[in-house]
């Protein structure tokens, strides 16, 4: 899970390593992950998202596509 | 002291990074619980069962308590005075997040090598046109979690 300056650097960066692009994600994006993630982290009532409570936060922002469904199987 | 052993050893880690930005080791964390070391290693290792936590091989030292991590990465978080290693970009805006405290995120672009210099408020990271990519699939994080 890595930062990019730009998208053409992201792909620069994958086809030199031979891998595939995936969806990239804006800082505000990350944000709204990050926050729906680790905002109650530090508390005695913090637990980690559900499979069902990632795909709605994904989905949330747009990321609808199977590579973010933690039940996929496309992926092998 | 919590009833629940791995409640109040998970309180405990988090407590100790957010104070110091640096890993507990298994003293720290029974001193700060209340417990033995021999209870806080049945726990962390309970705790790693339930994907809270990654641990090094010796099974005793904390790798990752996300969005902490316990050895230098190239993402660093400034918060309050004190400086925090994340465990990846995603988490880099976690620590923040976590901390509920304004922090600024110093990380790079990972094909250019460009510093990232990002102030995050309360409210979020200033604007920015930098990017996230994920290499790994949601279905499959847990796999490699260290290369994720």
């Amino acid at each position: 899970m890595l930062f990019f300056r730009s998208e053409e650097r992201a792909a620069k960066w994958c086809e030199g390593r031979g891998v595939p692009r995936r969806p990239l994600v804006t800082m505000n994006q990350l944000w709204k992950l990050a926050t729906t993630w680790y905002a109650t982290r530090l508390e005695a009532v913090a637990r980690r998202p559900q499979a069902s409570e990632m795909r709605a936060l994904f989905a949330s922002i747009g990321l609808d596509d199977d590579f973010w469904d933690p039940g996929s199987d496309r992926f092998g | 002291m919590f009833a629940d052993r791995d409640l109040g050893v998970k309180v405990a880690i988090y407590g100790h990074f957010a104070e110091t930005g640096r890993r507990p080791e298994v003293v720290d964390v029974a001193r700060r619980a209340g417990i033995d070391e021999a209870g806080v290693v049945a726990s962390f290792q309970s705790l790693r069962a339930q994907r809270l936590l990654l641990l090094e091989n010796d099974g005793r030292s904390i790798r990752m308590a996300p969005p902490f991590s316990g050895v230098p990465t190239q993402h660093l978080v400034e918060a309050d005075g004190i400086g925090y290693f994340a465990n990846c970009a995603w988490d880099a805006l976690g620590v923040p997040a976590a901390l509920r405290k304004p922090g600024r995120v110093h990380s790079r672009c990972e094909e250019s090598g460009e510093p990232l210099d990002l102030p995050v408020g309360l409210e979020g990271p200033e604007s920015s046109d930098w990017l996230f990519h994920c290499l790994v699939p949601a279905a499959k994080w847990w796999d490699d979690l260290v290369f994720t």
